[in-house]
């Protein structure tokens, strides 16, 4: 039996830029085309997709060709804990307040790799904070509020 | 002699004492930026554009463009004593360079680095005075036709320089083009893509989607490789080279300030090309080859002096013509704009005091650096004891800081997760983000002079090839997908950008 040998990194891309074309033809389906001496709000969005479309599938086609192209095995490790360092920026920062939501943030980040060390993370958290809410909200004045109101 | 009255314009702007302030704030952030590998300039500017609200114009680009060549001058430092590039410009210099310290001569490779800078700095900042005036005039006698052309070109040719496959980094600019459409259609009033989201209606921020993916995406790939860093620790001793040592150099930075030059000029140039080609073309001129890769001084000053002329004239299409050369000029772009200034060609008749401010600064910058950096050194080496593991949290902390100061929504930092995450599958797939935020930026832009044209020639698209100027322009982009097609050009690429 031959295995399929296939370019995985071609697959995922022509995948992606399908489903992108895909969902923005769908979005602006609503939207007036016009034609070339007086265009709608819809031309360019369908041209543009349309040739997304056509390079996604041309990637779906390359993919098949018969070499085999591997894709390095992703780490949930550092990806989980970045994203989720700056989902719980984006959920506290105004609830909460700066000061508490920047020392959620190092710290979550910090998971993103074995080398953290608890200890230096915390108090390394604790004089970020304290750096951040001095530079933006003395220094620069961004309208967020340091404690939780 | 006008250009010595520009130069004199320029002048008295970047010396005025705040301005020089600016500058050498943005040279020693630049620095360090470029010292510390895994974080680069793009996130960098990006982080810092929210800052320069409140900056005027001048101070604000001043700034911004010292970040960007201190980048280039501290990726050498590293590359020197550490082998590792700071910068993807610097990748060559880790050759020759490192091999000169190991022999002891880290001083001699430092300074002749900074030198071959300082000295590719100077001339490029007379090419760009000498070439901005005929080119902005040149400009003035573009239509909405000839701009929509040159903004094709400006694409396609930072497709064709670009790391990687053509086709996806094509497909990259045109998903970046998608991207730009979304929010209210300026001429209809249509919403496009906005998802119901009020926060959309204005349009995507560049910023966040910078941030996440060049800044933050980069940082969960680095995590994911061993971090190996072997700082060359002896003391750095013998910063003063010898004539001897001077006479070496200097034909290898003539060469290598011409190249960078010309290089830099061409859109998507910048970065990766003027220092490899400048390497491959001193050691074809070499009497003998196989010193390179075991310290040969040419091998420093050749793509040192490439690499600084290149990112100084990679500013000349943004100064003149406003459409940028590479990623990093879109950033800039966007830092004019929201100072409320549109790049174009009227910029320099409207606005000499920013440009040929900029201008000078640039020469200054370089002075700043070569003046300031060299007994500084041991705190940049000193700097690159920061373990990563301290310095990732701070930049995703910054990162999503910034992101909500530019317009204070939560909606940027949940946008700019979205892009880290879809910055990382791009790297897992092998695809280059820079063309995306290229047309990301350009995308507003391209569709209104697309619509002007064709409302001018009454939706006939002939207009782009009867029209002589924008005729020319579509020839070599012609020219240049024809060119991407030849095998004999792809391995030359393939080679050229090859790590």
């Amino acid at each position: 039996m031959t295995r399929l040998r296939l370019d995985w990194q071609d697959l995922l891309f022509g995948t992606f830029l399908v489903a992108v074309a895909a969902g923005a033809l769908y979005a602006t389906r609503t939207l007036s085309v016009g034609h070339a001496a007086d265009m709608g709000p819809g031309y360019m969005p369908r041209v543009v997709s349309l040739a997304l479309f056509g390079f996604g599938l041309f990637f779906l086609g390359r993919s098949a060709r018969g070499v085999a192209v591997t894709i390095e095995a992703v780490r949930l490790r550092p990806l989980l804990a970045v994203l989720a360092a700056v989902g719980v920026f984006a959920l506290t920062a105004e609830r909460l307040g700066l000061a508490i939501a920047s020392v959620l943030t190092v710290l979550l980040a910090g998971l993103a790799t074995r080398e953290t060390r608890p200890l230096e993370s915390i108090g390394f958290a604790l004089l970020l904070s304290a750096l951040a809410a001095l530079l933006f909200i003395k220094v620069l004045a961004l309208p967020v509020p340091l404690w939780p109101r | 002699m006008e250009l010595f009255d520009n130069l004199l314009i320029g002048l008295s702007t970047a010396l005025e004492l705040k301005n020089l302030g600016f500058c050498l704030i943005g040279v020693l952030i630049g620095t360090a930026i470029g010292v510390l590998p895994g974080i680069g300039p793009i996130p960098t500017i990006a982080l810092l554009l929210p800052f320069t609200f409140g900056m005027e114009p001048a101070g604000a680009m001043i700034m911004l463009a010292g970040i960007f060549y201190g980048a280039q001058y501290g990726g050498s430092t590293t590359a020197i004593l550490v082998n590792v590039p700071g910068e993807t410009s610097s990748v060559v210099t880790c050759l020759d360079g490192h091999q000169m310290a190991r022999q002891g001569r880290a001083g001699l490779a430092l300074a002749i680095a900074a030198l071959s800078s300082f000295f590719a700095g100077t001339v490029a900042t007379i090419v760009i005075a000498l070439l901005s005036v005929p080119l902005a005039a040149l400009a003035l006698k573009f239509t909405a036709v000839e701009y929509f052309s040159l903004l094709v070109l400006g694409l396609i040719a930072a497709v064709v320089l670009a790391h990687g496959s053509v086709a996806r980094s094509l497909s990259m600019v045109l998903l970046g083009l998608l991207l730009g459409l979304v929010g209210i259609d300026v001429s209809s009033g249509a919403a496009r893509m906005t998802f119901g989201v009020p926060a959309l209606s204005d349009g995507l921020d560049f910023v966040p989607v910078a941030m996440g993916m060049f800044g933050l995406a980069e940082i969960i790939a680095n995590l994911e490789r061993p971090a190996e860093r072997h700082v060359v620790s002896q003391a750095v001793r013998g910063l003063v080279p010898s004539w001897a040592d001077l006479k070496q150099a200097f034909p290898a930075m003539v060469r290598g300030t011409a190249l960078g030059s010309a290089l830099g000029v061409l859109p998507g140039g910048g970065a990766a090309l003027p220092p490899f080609s400048s390497y491959a073309l001193e050691k074809k001129l070499a009497k003998d080859p196989s010193r390179f890769g075991h310290g040969a001084i040419e091998g420093v000053a050749g793509p040192e002096a490439a690499n600084n002329a290149g990112a100084q004239t990679s500013f000349i299409p943004l100064l003149t013509l406003g459409i940028p050369a590479n990623a990093l000029m879109a950033l800039m772009i966007g830092a004019l704009m929201m100072q409320g200034i549109q790049p174009g060609p009227q910029i320099m008749r409207e606005q000499p005091q920013l440009v040929w401010g900029v201008i000078a600064s640039m020469w200054v910058g370089n002075l700043m650096l070569l003046v300031i950096n060299l007994p500084l050194i041991g705190l940049w080496v000193s700097m690159l004891r920061i373990p990563y593991r301290l310095l990732f949290p701070a930049i995703v902390l910054f990162c999503c800081i910034g992101t909500y100061g530019i317009a204070n929504s939560l909606f940027n930092v949940w946008l700019m997760l979205g892009c880290a995450a879809v910055g990382y599958f791009f790297i897992k797939v092998g695809v280059e983000p820079a063309p995306l935020l290229l047309g990301l930026v350009l995308g507003p832009q391209l569709e209104e002079y697309f619509r002007r044209a064709m409302l001018l020639a009454d939706g006939d698209f002939s207009v782009f090839l009867t029209r002589p100027i924008s005729a020319g322009l579509l020839a070599v982009v012609a020219l240049l997908l024809v060119a991407m097609l030849s095998p004999m050009v792809v391995r030359g690429r393939k080679q050229a950008l090859a790590e």
